[in-house]
C-alpha cells in the first residue's frame, strides 16, 4: 500500500487520489462557492431594503445589463435568488460540507489507509468540479442563469417564454445538476463500503465516533435519493428539449397555445421533493455528527446518550423519506394525505427533542474549554433549536396554508438547516485544521468570526419570521406593490444590516484559514488532547496515513474525564485495564 | 483604473494583516507563550461573552415580540381563519415557551461549566435511561397534542361543507387575476384553453348554457358571512392564490383545477375602521412565477348583502358581453 | 486481502444497484401518480418486448452456468459469449419495439404523443442505457475469459459482471410486468 514514486505536483494537488487531498478540493471549492453565494445574497438583499435604489456595486458586479444605472433587475434579481440557492444547497452544504468531511475523516478515524476506492473518489471531485464550471459559466449566458427558483418546479423551469432564465441557463442548471449528482453518488457509494469495510481491528460499530455515524446514515440517504432527483430532472429534460409533456399540460404563453396535454407539474413535486426533503438531513446530519464529536472532545465529557443519539439519527433518516408532502400542502393535495404528512413531520421533532437534550446534558457539568469549533457548536445547538421550533408551525398543514412560502419559512430553513449546517461546517474546519494542515488556526480571529456571525446571522434571520406573519410571501422583487407592507422597511433594512456585516466577517474567516495554512502556529500531534484515531496520526500528513501498522482499537470514542484514568481523556487505541468492561 | 487602484489597497490590505498577526505570533513566541493555546482566562472570557450575548439575544426575541407583533396581519377575516388563529396561537405559545426554557440553559451551562482551576475536570456521565426516556416520552406527549389539535383543524378547513357555496373562479396568468362568477345558476360554465380568442381571455366555452350567466371581473366582491368556494386555474406557469387576511391559500397549477372554501366574517368598511383608510383585502401571487411575480395582484371587496347584490346586478353577464354578436 | 477487496467490489455494487433502482422506482411511482388522472392512453405492449424479456432472461441464465463452470475450473468463454449476444439481441428487440410502438401511431414526442407512451419510451430507453454499461462489462469479461484469465479461485470479474446482469435482468422484468398493467 505505501506509495514510493515520486509525487508530481499534478498528482498531489491535482489528480490527487489521497483522501485529504481530495477533501481539502471539496472545502476550498465550497468556499470558493459560499463566497459567491453570499455576494449574490448581499446584491439582493440591497434590492429588498431600498427597492428601486442604485447602487454602484450592483452594476459593477452584473454589468449595466442587469443592472443598468446600479438598480437590479427583475429577472436578475430572481436568477440571483436561484442560484444563490442552488450553490449554498448543494455546492456548499452538500458537497462542500460531507464532500470535505467525509473524504477527510472517514479513513482516518476508522484506522483506514484510504477510502475503498481512491479512483471513484478523485473522480467525485472532478464530476463535482466539472459541474462547478458549468453552473458558473450559466452566469453569463446572455439570457442569464437559471431564474425559477432552486426548487426548478415546471412550467416556470421548462418555458423560456415564461421567464429568460429559463432558456440556455436552465439547461446549463440541469447539465450541472446531472454531473453534481453522479458526483454524490460516486462519493456516497465510496463513503458507506469504506465505512462497512475498512475499520480497524476493534472498531466495531458500537465504536464508531458519532461523526462517522452521521457521515455514514447520510451516504445511505444520498444514495437512495439523489438518484430520484435524476429522474425528475431527465424528465425534464425531455420536457424542455424534446417536446414530451410529462409536467406540461393546457398552456399558452406569449399569446400561443402549446401542444402539451396531459402532463402534471405537481408530479414533478412529488419527485423533486421526494429528494429535497432527505436532502435537508443529508446538509443537517454531517453537522450533527461534527458537533457531537467537537462537544465531546471540548467539555471533556462523553457525549450523552451515544446509543440515543445514533438512533435519533436514524430515526430522522427514516423519517425523511415520507415526509416530503409537507412541502406541497397547498397543492390540492387529497386532505387525508396532507393529514398523513402533517403526522410523520411532527414525528421528527421527537428524535429532534431527544438530540437537543442530549446536548444539554453533555454541556451539564462539563469542563468546558472554549476553542472557536466549540463555540460554534453552541451556535449550532441554538439555532437547531430555534429552527426546529418553527417547524412545528410549518409541519402543521392548517398553520402552513398561511404561512406557506412566506418569509417566515425563508426564516426558518436559513435557521435550522443554513445555519445549523454551516456552524457545523466551522467547528468542524476549526476543529480538524490542525489535522488537515499541520498548522493552527488563529484563536481570536476565530472567536471574533464566530461572535460576529452568531449575532448577525440571527439579525439577518430572526426577524424573518416577523416578515412572514405580516403575509410577506419570499422571492419577490420589491414589497412596495402592496401598501399592506409599508411598515415592514425598517425590518428589511435591518435585515440587510445584518446581512453585509455577517457577509463581511466572512472574510476574517477566509483569511485567518489562508494565513494559517501558511504561517500558522505548528500543531501538535494531537492538540485537542481528543481520542479518536485521527490524532494518532503524524503532523506530517502521509500516503496511507500511518507510518507503521494502523493501530488497533480498544474501546469507545468518549472516554473523557473518566474516574480512574491518569488523564482527563483516554484514546481509542488503549486497552482496557484488565477487568474493567466498556463505559 | 480605479479598478486597479481598489486592487492594490486590498492586497496591502491583506498584506498589512498578515504582518499583523505575523509580530503578535512571533512577541508571543518571545515570551514563550503559544498563541493559539486555550487558556483558562479564554475560557472565562468567551463563558462571559456568552452570557451576555446570550441575554441580549434573549431580550432582542422580546423586543422583537413587542415592537413587532402590531406589523403581523390583523386577527383573521374569515371563519375557517379563526380556527387557524388560534391553533397558531396555542402553538407560539408552546415554542415560545420552549424556546425560553433551553436557550438559557444552553448558555447559562457554557457559562457555569467552563474549564477552569476550579472545574478542571467534567463529571463523566455517558448516559442516563431514565432521563433520556422521560424526554422522549414527554415531547411525544405534547406533540400528540399537537397533531390531534392541527389535524382537527385540517380537517374542518379542508372539509367544509361547500354545497350553498358560492362558486368563482380564479384565473390566473402572467401577472394578473380575472375572476369569473357562476351567475344565478352557481355553475362555471365549460372552459378550456383553447377556446382563448380575443375579449375572450379565459377560454369561456361561450355554445356552453351554464357560461352564459357568468360574470367575469377583475375585482372581486363577496358578501359578508356567505361561503364561497374559490376553483383556481393557471393558464400557463403555477401561481398561488394568496389572501392573507381570509388564511387562504392555494396554489394555481395549469391543467388543473384546485379549490378552496371559506366564509369572510368582515367587511371592507369595518377593517378600515380597525385597520386604517388604505387597508383593501388583496389577493396576491405567492408561487414565484417570473418578472412581475412581486405585483400580481387583484383587489377582494367584502361588503353587506345588499351592497354586493347592487354590484352583482351592475356587472354584465358573458351572454351581454361575450356571445352577443 | 483479496477476500476483503472481493467483498468491497461487491459492495459497492450492491449499493450502487441501490441508487439504480430508486432511479427507476421514481420514473415508475411517477407513471403511478400520472396515471391516477385523466388523459392517460392505453397501450398494447409491442411483441419486441416479450422477446426481449425473454432474451435477457435467458442470457442471466447462461452467466449462471457460466460461473459454475469456472468455479468448476472449466472455461466459462462460451456461455459469456452466449450472454452477450442474447445481450446484443435484446438490445436490437428494444429498438424494434420502438419502431413497433411508433408504427402503432404512439409517439415518443408531438402531437401524437400521450404521457403513457412518453413514460414507456423514456423507461425502456433508461433501461438500455444500464444494459449498454452492461454490455461493456461482458465485452471486457469475454475477451479475459477467451484469454483465460479466470481461474477457479480467480472469477471476482465474472461474479461482478453477473451480480449486476442478473440485476438488469431482474429490472427490466419487474419495469414489463409494471408497464404491462400501468399503460394498458
Amino acid at each position: 500500500m505505501s506509495d514510493h514514486h515520486k509525487e508530481t505536483f499534478i498528482s498531489k494537488y491535482v489528480f490527487s487520489l489521497d483522501h485529504k487531498m481530495i477533501a481539502k478540493q471539496f472545502l476550498i471549492t465550497g468556499m470558493f462557492m459560499g463566497i459567491i453565494g453570499m455576494l449574490m445574497s448581499i446584491m439582493f438583499r440591497l434590492q429588498l431594503s431600498n427597492p428601486g435604489e442604485s447602487f454602484a456595486v450592483l452594476e459593477w458586479f452584473l454589468g449595466s445589463k442587469w443592472a443598468p444605472g446600479g438598480i437590479l433587475d427583475p429577472n436578475m434579481y430572481l436568477s440571483l435568488v436561484t442560484m444563490h440557492g442552488t450553490i449554498l444547497v448543494f455546492w456548499v452544504l452538500t458537497a462542500g460540507l460531507t464532500g470535505t468531511f467525509a473524504n477527510f475523516l472517514i479513513p482516518l478515524q476508522i484506522g483506514a489507509r484510504d477510502m475503498a476506492s481512491g479512483f471513484m473518489n478523485m473522480l467525485s471531485y472532478w464530476f463535482f468540479f466539472a459541474a462547478t464550471i458549468i453552473l458558473l459559466c450559466s452566469l453569463f449566458v446572455e439570457t442569464g442563469p437559471a431564474s425559477a427558483g432552486w426548487t426548478i418546479y415546471p412550467p416556470l423551469s421548462a418555458l423560456p417564454q415564461a421567464i429568460p432564465g429559463s432558456g440556455l441557463g436552465q439547461d446549463l442548471w440541469l447539465v450541472s445538476i446531472a454531473l453534481f449528482i453522479v458526483s454524490s453518488l460516486l462519493g456516497g457509494l465510496n463513503y458507506i463500503v469504506t465505512i462497512l469495510n475498512l475499520r480497524t481491528k476493534g472498531m466495531s460499530m458500537s465504536r464508531l465516533p458519532l461523526t462517522m455515524w452521521a457521515i455514514l446514515i447520510t451516504a445511505i440517504l444520498g444514495v437512495l435519493s439523489f438518484p430520484v432527483l435524476l429522474a425528475a430532472a431527465l424528465l425534464l429534460i425531455f420536457d424542455r428539449s424534446f417536446g414530451t409533456s410529462f409536467y406540461l399540460s393546457d398552456i399558452i404563453i406569449g399569446g400561443e397555445a402549446l401542444h402539451h396535454t396531459g402532463g402534471s407539474p405537481v408530479l414533478f413535486e412529488h419527485l423533486f421533493w421526494f429528494l429535497g426533503h432527505p436532502e435537508v438531513y443529508i446538509i443537517l446530519l454531517p453537522s450533527l455528527g461534527i458537533v457531537s464529536e467537537v462537544m465531546s472532545v471540548n467539555t471533556r465529557k462523553p457525549i450523552f446518550g451515544y446509543k440515543a443519539m445514533v438512533g435519533a439519527m436514524l430515526a430522522i433518516a427514516f423519517l425523511s423519506f415520507i415526509v416530503w408532502g409537507h412541502h406541497m400542502f397547498i397543492t390540492g393535495m387529497d386532505p387525508f394525505l396532507g393529514s398523513v404528512f402533517t403526522f410523520t413531520t411532527l414525528l421528527i421533532a421527537i428524535p429532534s427533542a431527544v438530540k437537543v437534550f442530549n446536548y444539554l446534558a453533555t454541556l451539564w457539568k462539563g469542563s468546558i474549554r472554549f476553542t472557536p469549533a466549540m463555540l460554534f457548536t453552541i451556535g449550532f445547538v441554538s439555532t437547531f433549536i430555534t429552527g426546529g421550533l418553527t417547524g412545528l408551525i410549518l409541519g402543521d398543514s392548517a398553520l402552513d396554508i398561511n404561512v406557506h412560502d412566506t418569509y417566515f419559512v425563508v426564516g426558518h430553513f436559513h435557521i435550522v438547516m443554513g445555519l445549523s449546517a454551516i456552524y457545523g461546517m466551522f467547528s468542524g474546519v476549526y476543529h480538524w485544521f490542525p489535522k488537515m494542515y499541520g498548522r493552527m488556526m488563529n484563536k481570536k480571529l476565530g472567536y471574533l468570526h464566530f461572535w460576529v456571525t452568531f449575532i448577525a446571522a440571527y439579525g439577518v434571520f430572526f426577524p424573518m419570521h416577523f416578515l412572514g406573519l405580516a403575509g410577506l410571501p419570499r422571492r419577490y422583487y420589491t414589497n412596495s406593490a402592496f401598501p399592506m407592507f409599508d411598515n415592514l422597511t425598517d425590518i428589511n433594512s435591518i435585515i440587510t444590516f445584518f446581512a453585509i456585516v455577517g457577509g463581511l466577517v466572512q472574510l476574517v474567516f477566509v483569511f485567518n484559514f489562508f494565513y494559517s495554512i501558511f504561517k500558522g502556529t505548528k500543531a501538535s500531534e494531537n492538540p485537542w488532547e481528543s481520542n479518536t484515531l485521527e490524532w494518532t496520526t503524524p503532523v506530517e500528513r502521509i500516503h496511507g496515513n500511518w507510518p507503521g501498522e494502523i493501530p488497533t482499537v480498544h474501546r469507545w470514542p468518549y472516554d473523557y474525564s473518566k474516574p480512574g484514568a491518569d488523564k482527563d481523556f483516554v484514546m481509542q487505541t488503549e486497552p482496557l485495564k484488565e477487568g474493567k468492561t466498556e463505559h | 483604473m480605479t479598478n486597479i487602484l481598489i486592487a492594490l489597497v486590498l492586497i496591502l490590505l491583506v498584506a498589512t494583516l498578515v504582518q499583523i498577526l505575523r509580530v503578535s505570533e512571533l512577541l508571543s513566541e518571545l515570551k514563550k507563550q503559544d498563541v493559539n493555546e486555550v487558556t483558562d482566562k479564554d475560557n472565562a472570557t468567551q463563558g462571559k461573552i456568552l452570557l451576555i450575548v446570550g441575554v441580549l439575544f434573549l431580550g432582542s426575541v422580546v423586543w422583537q415580540f413587542v415592537n413587532w407583533i402590531p406589523l403581523m396581519l390583523p386577527p383573521a377575516s374569515s371563519e375557517h381563519g379563526a380556527v387557524i388563529d388560534s391553533l397558531m396561537q396555542f402553538t407560539m405559545v408552546l415554542i415560545i415557551f420552549v424556546f425560553f426554557v433551553t436557550h438559557p440553559i444552553l448558555f447559562w451551562y457554557g457559562y457555569k461549566y467552563n474549564k477552569n482551576k476550579k472545574n478542571p475536570v467534567a463529571f463523566f456521565y455517558p448516559h442516563n435511561n431514565k432521563l433520556e426516556v422521560i424526554w422522549t416520552v414527554v415531547p411525544t406527549i405534547v406533540l400528540t397534542a399537537v397533531i390531534l389539535y392541527g389535524l382537527s383543524a385540517w380537517d374542518s378547513i379542508t372539509n367544509a361543507d361547500t354545497s350553498d357555496s358560492q362558486v368563482i373562479e380564479l384565473y390566473a396568468k402572467q401577472f394578473d387575476w380575472t375572476a369569473r362568477y357562476a351567475g344565478e345558476d352557481n355553475t362555471l360554465g365549460f372552459s378550456n384553453y383553447k377556446l382563448v380568442k380575443g375579449p375572450n381571455q379565459l377560454g369561456v366555452d361561450l355554445t356552453d348554457e351554464f357560461s352564459q350567466d357568468d360574470v367575469v371581473v377583475r375585482e372581486v366582491h363577496l358578501a359578508v358571512n356567505k361561503p364561497v368556494l374559490l376553483k383556481m386555474h393557471s393558464r400557463d406557469v403555477i401561481h398561488s392564490a394568496f389572501l392573507p387576511h381570509f388564511r387562504v391559500q392555494m396554489n394555481c397549477v395549469p391543467g388543473m383545477t384546485t379549490q378552496f372554501a371559506f366564509t369572510p366574517t368582515q367587511t371592507t368598511a369595518e377593517m378600515k375602521a380597525q385597520e386604517g383608510e388604505d387597508f383593501e383585502f388583496v389577493l396576491l401571487c405567492n408561487k414565484i412565477c417570473g418578472a412581475a411575480h412581486y405585483n400580481m395582484q387583484m383587489k377582494f371587496v367584502v361588503e353587506t348583502e345588499e351592497e354586493y347584490n347592487a354590484w352583482m346586478a351592475s356587472q354584465k353577464t358573458v351572454k351581454n358581453t361575450l356571445t352577443k354578436k | 486481502m483479496s477476500t476483503s477487496k472481493n467483498n468491497t467490489s461487491k459492495q459497492l455494487l450492491w449499493i450502487a444497484m441501490a441508487g439504480i433502482f430508486m432511479f427507476f422506482a421514481g420514473l415508475t411511482s411517477a407513471v403511478i401518480v400520472r396515471s391516477a388522472e385523466h388523459g392517460w392512453d392505453s397501450i398494447d405492449m409491442p411483441i419486441w418486448f416479450w422477446y426481449s424479456t425473454a432474451a435477457i432472461i435467458l442470457s442471466s441464465l447462461l452467466l449462471i452456468i457460466a460461473k459454475w463452470q469456472v468455479k468448476k475450473g472449466n472455461s466459462p468463454s462460451i456461455y459469456v459469449l452466449g450472454a452477450l449476444a442474447l445481450g446484443l439481441f435484446f438490445g436490437y428487440c428494444q429498438v424494434k419495439g420502438w419502431d413497433q410502438l411508433t408504427a402503432m401511431g404512439m409517439y415518443f414526442v408531438g402531437e401524437g404523443s400521450n404521457p403513457s407512451s412518453s413514460f414507456l419510451y423514456v423507461i425502456t430507453f433508461a433501461h438500455l442505457v444500464h444494459v449498454i454499461g452492461g454490455l461493456v462489462a461482458l465485452i471486457i469479461t469475454s475477451v479475459k475469459s477467451l484469454q483465460s484469465k479466470y481461474t477457479k479461485d480467480n472469477y471476482l470479474g465474472i461474479e461482478l459482471v453477473s451480480i449486476y446482469w442478473h440485476f438488469l435482468d431482474v429490472l427490466w422484468v419487474y419495469l414489463f410486468v409494471f408497464l404491462l398493467y400501468s399503460v394498458k
